[in-house]
């Protein structure tokens, strides 16, 4: 089955600073693939550059069949994009900017109110057609703003980190809209910042400094992690923080809220050691055991793994 | 290129609609021209009236009180202070009381009486130029035919040597309003339109809502011309709201083709809004494109259009500078249909240059703008 | 206590000019654009009659009508740029706006001036170039006046001794300003008006690009007070507004040769007080409008009128009487007043301590108000 979105190699620079560096994955039909990292990562660019918005200063990008390097406005007509910061008119009507994008994209007639319809159901905006854009709650805009990139129903889909700045329940509820539209067989691309919701995609993209780190399912990346994680549960988070960091076998000691995460070569020797570490420094440790890591856990002690830091 | 009607229509419509909901644009784009034209056809006058004068009557003879009396007839001085006292005469000057000082030194009536020259002195206020050399003309002529009249008197010959019989062609009362109201309404529709449009492209990329429509198949003549067609319905509506004020409100006469006018008025819109979208997608941040929108439209529009200085007699750099300037192409359409009377067999090479604006205009638009981000 | 901060104030006017300078395309347009203006109202404003384009039907064809048609042309008013046999062509002519006057001279004409008759020529000027072709005619009409008088002169002069007919002899003089020259006039007045608009201008819009963007908010929420804030936005734009005026000045000076009689410090004292006004102005307009938009609006909705009453490019005398003393409300007339006064007439404080005061309180009330106001909308 051909993919859907295929990048060989895709680069791109801004003066001096590359931005996206040699990148390379495929992207199924029908996929929820999700491109995670920091700010600065290069995610945005990436993105940008699929959808025809920037030109690549190298490599190739393969979106629908076309290329985007010649093919850019063909391109256009059959995804769908969602941009990062709201960019819908704030000085129309919900359905002044349906209607506005459904011109562009030249749907009409009785596609169009049926489409238009549906958008407004879907975002639950129907009571709230006539009102300004503006007006809008950001989880509400974000919603509008997805439906004006489905009007047209492509079979692509790039949303920019749709969520930033959403409320947790609006999030979820977005994601259950990306989760219909996937169902219904349209490729998306999302990027984020918000490790929880990289657990949503069918796959992953992990992406620092313009790099591609890693590749593959959420389950399998963090299997992947070759370290395991302890939660050490104690009575002063900071110090036991300190003490534990220089301990032999401990890779990594960071707080977690109050407890302290630590990631460990060997399981089995911290286990037996640490507790007394901690006690001979006059600290207690109330518990210890192991947590599953979270992709923020594979995501450091990878780039830490490449040798890099992590960007922004 | 693949244009789309639908979506043009749908930029359009997009377009009005902001256009509604703004209502300060609306205002500018409506009651502002009206009013202005209104306004400054009132106010602007180039004829020079109630010059200020002062009389320094140094004969006290019938004569001299006679040149008074003509210069006052004449309604365009009004006499200040007759005083015998040249300083006086000259503080007054200085102050900036009087425009200018009229000295008729003592032995004028025996002079003009002998047939000898009788000196008749003006001293004008040069600071501003442009009335000075103006009342030193309207002077110059009252005493002129003054002067004509009375050695004819001497000479007992009743009739005078060589007459100019003096017809005004066009504008017969010599109106400033006639001249200038069709001038206004091409130099602030210049203005406002490319005011307008200049904001609109720059807005967007400030506000992100470009990188949305960039990202769809809208072709970019599509994005400038769906932006210039509400705009030129408002300049249409414009003109022809200064076409009825100037008819009604100063009596202007309009003796040529309406068709005429809207065709040129069409095409000088299109240049001038294209010039504006264009300022606006050169430069994408709405201060410097306000900016440069109101430098590049207001000052040679005003200047160099022949609104209110005559082309002919700037240097050669400016004359030629003038030409690019389409406000002065449409004056000369403007006057010409308006006073003239005149059609295409007259004004057609206004009307090349019409096109060629409106063609330029547009182009320098649909060039300067990309939807690509970088 | 300090109402302003030193420090916090230096910073904001630090980071104001740097944003006003850094963009090459806004430092050409701070200082660039105005030299442009000066250059270009100083060539181009000239509302004498010079080598007008004359028509010229010579019906008549003999040494007296050309004498006559020389007389015209040698006076620097007018040039014959064409001729023809028939009125209708100079109708023609007139109708493509080829020529601002024509003159006919009939058949006949040396023939009547000679036996000591009277003759006729026909003028006819285009009148919808209105101003000029008053002008036109005046000139005309003087010049044939007195070729027809020096005519007479030399005829009766040879059939006996003659009563001389020398007439009125006008000799005119300017003052300031000896050669009559327009851009003496006009040069100090597009200082005034060119600084108006800048200030003015940079003002509304600075503030309100802030607004628009969100960093207002940042700001007002921050330490720096309110003082501070206005300052910081209004003390930068006076500094690139008298560095305006230096190089206005410069280029008056030295390109144009505009006499200075006056003192400088009258000069700028007048300057400041006619900042402050535009500064006000220019905030007051920040205080109205939400968007540069409709910043940009108000500030030309003002600035039309405010250019157009100012004395600038019309005499105010000539405009309607009720309309005279309303002119007394805009600074931009009693700032013309001054600069004029000081290039051209050296006139002092003793002249125009008048226009001075009503400038500082124009200026002081203006920038109070709309600092009130600024901080009741943006508080």
């Amino acid at each position: 089955m051909k993919p859907a979105v295929e990048v060989r190699e895709l680069t791109r620079t801004f003066g001096t600073f590359t931005a996206v560096d040699r990148v390379t994955f495929d992207v199924r039909e029908g996929e929820i693939f999700g491109f995670l990292g920091p700010n600065g990562a290069g995610k945005t660019t990436t993105i940008k550059m699929l959808a025809g918005l920037l030109a690549p200063a190298s490599g190739t990008g393969i979106v629908a069949g076309l290329d985007i390097r010649t093919q850019a406005e063909r391109v256009k007509q059959l995804i769908g994009y969602m941009s990062q910061l709201f960019s819908l008119y704030a000085d129309l009507t919900v359905e002044e900017n349906i209607a506005f994008f459904a011109g562009l994209y030249e749907v009409k007639g009785p596609r169009l109110v049926e489409r238009r319809d549906w958008v407004l159901e879907m975002a639950g905006l129907t009571q709230h057609r006539r009102r300004m854009t503006g007006e809008l709650s950001l989880g509400w805009k974000q919603r509008l703003a997805l439906g004006c990139a489905v009007l047209h129903q492509p079979p692509i889909l790039f949303l920019d980190e749709p969520t930033s700045g959403v409320d947790p329940l609006s999030r979820r509820n977005f994601w259950d809209l990306i989760y219909t539209l996937a169902a219904q067989g349209t490729t998306i691309f999302v990027s984020t910042h918000y490790m929880e919701e990289a657990e949503y995609c069918h796959r992953l993209a992990l992406m620092n400094r313009g790099r591609l780190i890693a590749l593959d399912r959420p389950a399998a990346l963090r299997a992947q992690m070759p370290a395991t994680i302890l939660e050490v549960a104690t009575d002063n988070g900071p110090l036991a923080t300190q003490a534990l960091l220089g301990a032999p076998g401990v890779i990594e000691s960071a707080m977690f809220g109050r407890a302290v995460h630590v990631v460990v070569e060997d399981r089995g020797h911290a286990l037996r050691t640490l507790p007394g570490l901690l006690e001979s420094r006059g600290l207690e440790c109330r518990e210890i055991r192991e947590v599953p890591p979270s992709l923020e856990d594979v995501f450091v002690s990878l780039v830490r793994r490449e040798g890099g830091a992590v960007a922004g | 290129m693949n244009l789309s009607l639908h979506r043009l229509l749908a930029m359009a419509r997009k377009e009005a609609l902001h256009l509604r909901r703004d209502p300060r644009s609306l205002g500018m784009a409506f009651a502002v021209p009206a009013a202005m034209i209104i306004f400054f056809g009132y106010v602007i006058s180039f004829d020079v009236n109630n010059i200020r004068l002062a009389v320094l009557d140094g004969d006290r003879s019938q004569r001299s009180r006679e040149l008074v009396d003509a210069l006052l007839a004449a309604g365009r001085f009004s006499i200040v202070q007759r005083t015998d006292n040249r300083h006086e005469a000259e503080r007054l000057l200085d102050r900036g009381s009087v425009r200018m000082v009229i000295t008729i030194p003592p032995g004028f009536q025996k002079n003009l009486a002998a047939g000898e020259p009788a000196p008749v002195q003006a001293l004008v206020d040069g600071a501003d130029a442009n009335t000075a050399a103006i009342a030193l003309n309207y002077a110059g002529s009252i005493v002129s035919n003054f002067s004509a009249r009375v050695t004819l008197q001497a000479s007992q010959r009743s009739a005078r040597p060589v007459d100019a019989a003096s017809r005004v062609w066009y504008n017969e009362t010599l109106e400033s309003s006639n001249m200038i109201v069709p001038g206004l309404v091409a130099v602030i529709m210049m203005i406002i339109a490319a005011m307008l449009t200049a904001l609109t492209i720059a807005r967007e990329w400030e506000r992100g809502t470009m990188e949305q429509l960039a990202a769809t198949p809208v072709h970019r003549v599509e994005v400038i011309l769906g932006k210039l067609l509400p705009y030129l319905g408002i300049g249409l509506v414009d003109v022809t709201a200064a076409v009825l004020i100037g008819m009604v409100v100063f009596d202007v006469p309009f003796r040529g083709n309406p068709l005429l006018l809207l065709g040129m008025t069409t095409l000088f819109l299109i240049g001038t809004l294209g010039l504006g979208i264009f300022i606006s997608a050169a430069f994408k941040s709405q201060l410097l494109a306000t900016q440069t929108a109101l430098l590049a439209t207001y000052l040679p529009s005003l200047i160099l259009s022949g609104l209110m200085f005559d082309i002919a007699g700037m240097p050669l750099v400016l004359r030629v500078l003038s030409n690019v300037v389409p406000a002065k192409y449409f004056i000369v359409v403007l006057r010409g249909i308006f006073l003239k009377g005149v059609g295409l067999e007259v004004l057609w090479a206004q009307g090349v240059a019409m096109i060629a604006f409106a063609v330029v205009g547009l182009g320098l638009a649909v060039l300067s703008f990309r939807k690509e981000l970088a | 206590m300090s109402l302003v901060s030193r420090d916090r104030l230096l910073q904001m006017i630090r980071k104001e000019l740097k944003q006003m300078l850094r963009d090459p395309r806004s430092r050409r347009m701070l200082f660039v654009a105005p030299v442009m203006q000066l250059l270009m109202f100083g060539y181009a404003v000239n509302t004498d009659v010079r080598n007008a384009e004359m028509f010229v039907v010579d019906r008549d064809r003999t040494a007296q009508s050309r004498q006559l048609i020389d007389a015209l042309t040698a006076s620097g008013h007018f040039r014959v740029t064409a001729s023809g046999e028939r009125p209708a062509e100079l109708i023609n002519a007139l109708d493509h706006g080829r020529v601002l006057i024509g003159i006919e001279i009939p058949a006949g004409f040396s023939a009547s001036i000679d036996a000591g008759r009277h003759a006729e020529v026909q003028l006819l000027v285009d009148g919808s170039r209105a101003n000029t072709a008053n002008v036109a005619l005046g000139y005309a009409t003087q010049i044939i006046n007195r070729f027809g008088l020096e005519h007479r002169t030399a005829l009766l002069a040879r059939s006996g001794p003659a009563p001389e007919l020398a007439g009125v002899d006008f000799r005119s003089r300017a003052w300031y300003n000896p050669n009559l020259e327009s851009r003496v006039y006009n040069v100090p007045a597009v200082m005034g008006t060119i600084m108006m608009m800048m200030s003015l201008l940079l003002t509304s819009l600075a503030v309100v690009r802030e607004r628009e963007i969100g960093t207002l908010e940042q700001l007002m929420v921050s330490p720096l007070k309110p003082a501070e804030l206005i300052l910081g936005k209004t003390l930068p734009v006076a500094i690139v507004a008298f560095i305006q005026l230096l190089l206005i000045m410069a280029v008056a000076l030295f390109w144009f040769g505009i006499p200075f009689r006056g003192s400088l410090v009258v000069l700028f004292a007048a300057s400041f007080c006619f900042t402050l006004s535009g500064l006000g102005v220019g905030l007051f307009i920040s205080t109205v409008s939400n968007t540069q938009q409709e910043a940009f609006m108000s500030m030309f909705f003002f600035l039309l009128p405010a250019i157009m009453l100012s004395g600038f490019m019309f005499a105010i005398e000539s405009m309607p009487g009720p309309l005279q003393p309303i002119t007394l409300l805009n600074p931009l007339r009693h700032y013309l007043v001054v600069v004029r006064g000081v290039f051209l007439k050296g006139a002092g404080w003793s002249i125009l301590w008048p226009e001075i005061l009503t400038l500082l309180l124009f200026g002081i009330v203006l920038l109070a108000l709309s600092m009130k106001r600024f901080r009741k909308t943006s508080a």
